[in-house]
């Protein structure tokens, strides 16, 4: 009966100490990471190249159909 | 007159035993906390329900193949499971302890003689084995639990975990005391038991029916329902808790407006939790891994649907059976007696050490921090009772100042204390599973 409590004494000693050590490390990492990214993250930032492309992309589509349209209205000019 | 008698020793009232009409006044008592009160409904309908259908007379919904083919007791199906267990005797009794005590193929070899003998698995044994036993239930809604955890307050305050950290004190605490009540010969818990019903202290559903599943699974059926009532609990029993802890200028400290989280952090923060549970506890992968990939199915914004399943419809599918599998273990003859009681007031005490410790740890961050930094009602949201104990944070905070809203500071400790249990539970699993 003794090592009973004993062995619930060294589950709770080790089991604390490691959720301690566990969330202690993620902290640590956490705080670092955030720091990273904020320091990097200002070059990765860029929402005008975003717009671009997709207005070209609308121009794109508006051409195509443009072409098709008028490529269908010539073929039944000529038959 | 003979076809009158036979319905009559076949039907419910005949079979009913005093044990079975306890728990069908008990699963009725569930219901009525459930839908009157307001007490978790979402879980307590599903497992009141099934506690009352398990404890349908002759129907045995909650037992397996063989325990119904014992309880029915035919001498030549009783001598088929014998001759599976290669015992003599045909004693229902002692086929039962043979069978429990058994190694897996001869289990298989007995249940199969059971079905010979035309019994079959009771409905909610199979949704026990599919759900529970397995361990998928707990893992698919902890996934869910993931998807909706926004880890922003916490990122934004980091130092927030240590108070998710302190709230497991509550866990191992109770170990001590179950097993405490083992010595003094008033209860007889063993060491895996003792920690089950101490992860009730980390107040997490899925990760208390998990732990439970894996260390002791004859006591899940009351340490789920203990520890689902506790979280029903909160706004009543933390108050107190945290009113006596703290002093009249602390609770009315306000604390400053959170920074904004960028999208890349929130992506990185699942991925890096992943990879430190990888590297250190390989054992709270099961429960963590779940619940990083459900967070990341919400952050990375490209799969939406799968977020939006992860979160909704999947979870309430899981929530169904988990309930009723739960309810299957509400059956008289495993829950009626006095280790129910002891589950039910450990895990109360579990409960209260654990706002306890969270708040005087968030009172001790709050002395280094220089005094006027953090207010100490956001220490007990670290029992993770998502989001109720923050709520709880919240409402208390604006009692001693109408101007302080606490909820989103509370958010941080609150979260903490989900991968704080989780990780409790982890190091359970390994030094006494």
């Amino acid at each position: 009966m003794e090592s009973l409590i004993s062995q619930g004494l060294s589950l709770m000693v080790f089991g604390m100490g490691f959720v301690f050590v566990f969330l202690t490390l993620l902290v640590g990492m956490t705080t670092l990471m955030s720091k990273l990214v904020v320091k990097f993250e200002p070059v990765a930032v860029a929402v005008p190249k975003k717009l671009k492309p997709r207005v070209t992309k609308t121009i794109d589509s508006n051409n195509d159909e443009l072409v098709a349209v008028i490529s269908a209205a010539v073929h039944k000019y000529r038959s | 007159m003979d076809k009158m008698m036979d319905l009559w020793l076949a039907s419910g009232i005949y079979n009913l035993q005093a044990g079975q009409l306890v728990m069908l006044v008990v699963g009725l008592g569930l219901l009525y906390l459930a839908i009157v009160k307001k007490f978790e409904p979402l879980l307590l309908v599903p497992i009141g329900f099934g506690g009352i259908l398990a404890n349908i007379p002759e129907a045995g919904l909650a037992f397996s193949a063989v325990e119904n083919a014992l309880h029915f007791a035919q001498p030549e199906v009783l001598d088929a499971l014998s001759a599976a267990l290669g015992i003599s005797s045909s004693d229902p009794e002692v086929i039962l302890k043979a069978y429990n005590t058994s190694n897996a193929s001869t289990h298989a070899a007995v249940s199969l003689a059971a079905m010979d003998g035309g019994y079959s698995n009771g409905m909610l044994y199979n949704f026990y084995n599919v759900s529970i036993a397995s361990g998928a239930a707990p893992l698919i809604i902890f996934m869910g639990v993931g998807a909706m955890t926004d880890f922003g307050p916490l990122l934004a305050n980091p130092k927030t975990l240590f108070l998710g950290a302190a709230a497991q004190f509550g866990i191992f605490a109770t170990v001590l005391g179950a097993v405490g009540l083992s010595t003094l010969g008033i209860m007889d818990f063993s060491i895996q038991d003792a920690a089950a019903i101490g992860i009730i202290g980390g107040a997490d559903g899925p990760t208390a029916i998990y732990v439970a599943s894996i260390l002791s699974p004859h006591l899940l059926g009351a340490i789920a329902v203990a520890a689902y009532s506790y979280m029903a609990l909160v706004p009543l029993i933390q108050p107190p808790i945290m009113r006596a802890l703290t002093t009249e200028a602390e609770r009315k400290i306000t604390m400053v407006q959170l920074r904004q989280i960028s999208k890349t952090e929130k992506i990185l923060f699942p991925i890096m939790l992943l990879l430190l549970v990888a590297l250190l506890l390989p054992d709270a992968a099961p429960l963590l891994g779940m619940f990083c990939f459900g967070n990341l199915l919400r952050e990375c914004s490209v799969v939406d649907r799968l977020s939006d399943t992860a979160q909704n419809a999947l979870i309430n599918i899981v929530t169904i059976f988990l309930g009723l599998s739960v309810g299957s273990k509400l059956s008289a003859d495993k829950f009626l007696d006095l280790t129910t009681l002891g589950i039910l007031v450990l895990g109360i005490i579990a409960f209260c050490i654990g706002t306890a410790m969270g708040v005087l740890m968030a009172k001790l961050l709050n002395k280094i921090e220089g005094g006027n930094s953090i207010n100490p009602l956001i220490g007990s949201a670290g029992v993770s009772a998502v989001p109720m104990a923050a709520r709880v944070s919240n409402k208390l905070g604006l009692e001693a100042n109408p101007q302080n809203f606490l909820l989103m500071h509370a958010m941080g400790p609150n979260v903490a204390g989900v991968i704080g249990s989780a990780v409790a539970a982890g190091v359970m699993i390994k030094f006494v599973g």
